[in-house]
């Protein structure tokens, strides 16, 4: 792919991933074919920041892992009221980096 | 070389920051979980677990954070259940009790100021050794994995 074309998507998305896999990303996205971009731009990015909203707004209902795609997760934090409470402390704190992983392994199937 | 010094210095800052929460975390939960002295050891139990497989750096404090809170656990579950015994049961209000929930109220008190403290210093990238705590986590954490 293009220099410019990576620069101008890690310019837009580096903020949907951790900060120190955006060499690692930038390499992989120069060294992909030109065809491939149109899948990598289909890729829904979870927002880390609208993240940790859900987690404190209704963690304890297990939004933020149904946000992230994370159903079984989701659905076993309903059903405890979030770990009685402890899961849904520690989500807030990981929901960002939580996020950010999930963003990467969506994007990595495609980049390989 | 140098992209990799970069790489290096950007996921130190990224390691610092979730070292730091390792112990804001357990603050939270400590307030949310009062009176139940395991609430907070279970939640940095599972914070521990969250970050098993990241940075040394990490692990080192997410352990440091887990048994400071599990020394306090032991010494607040054993004043949580005398106090039970006072209310409901058979024991009655003596001198040993009070000077036992000063210490605990002393050692609750410096736990929660080092835990401040850590997470600052953390947060800065300085180094926050506690005492009996940290020679036993650099017994328990290894440097490889």
């Amino acid at each position: 792919m293009t220099q410019s074309r990576v620069d101008s998507y890690l310019i837009a998305n580096s903020k949907y991933f951790e900060s120190h896999q955006v060499a690692y990303l930038r390499d992989k996205l120069t060294s992909m074919e030109d065809e491939k971009f149109d899948l990598v731009l289909a890729v829904q990015l979870r927002e880390p920041s609208f993240t940790v909203m859900i987690s404190l707004a209704g963690g304890s209902m297990g939004m933020d892992r149904f946000y992230l795609g994370q159903t079984g997760l989701g659905v076993a934090k309903l059903l405890t009221a979030g770990g009685c409470g402890i899961w849904t402390i520690v989500d807030w704190f990981t929901a960002q980096s939580n996020a950010r992983k999930v963003n990467m392994e969506n994007l990595q199937r495609i980049v390989g | 070389m140098e992209l990799q010094e970069m790489q290096d210095r950007v996921r130190e800052q990224d390691d610092r920051e979730k070292a730091a929460n390792a112990y804001v975390m357990s603050l939270v939960a400590l307030m949310a979980g009062l009176p139940l002295p395991i609430v907070n050891l279970l939640a940095t139990f599972i914070f521990f677990m969250a970050n098993r497989k990241s940075s040394y750096f990490v692990r080192w404090h997410c352990t440091q954070a887990l048994l400071s809170q599990f020394f306090v656990f032991i010494l607040n579950t054993i004043s949580f259940q005398w106090t039970i015994r006072i209310m409901f049961g058979d024991l009655k209000f003596s001198n040993e009790y009070f000077g036992y929930i000063c210490v605990v109220i002393l050692v609750n008190i410096s736990e929660i100021v080092g835990t401040l403290i850590s997470a600052v210093k953390v947060r800065k990238g300085k180094e926050s050794n506690w005492w009996l705590f940290a020679p036993l986590t650099n017994v328990l954490v290894r440097k490889d994995n």
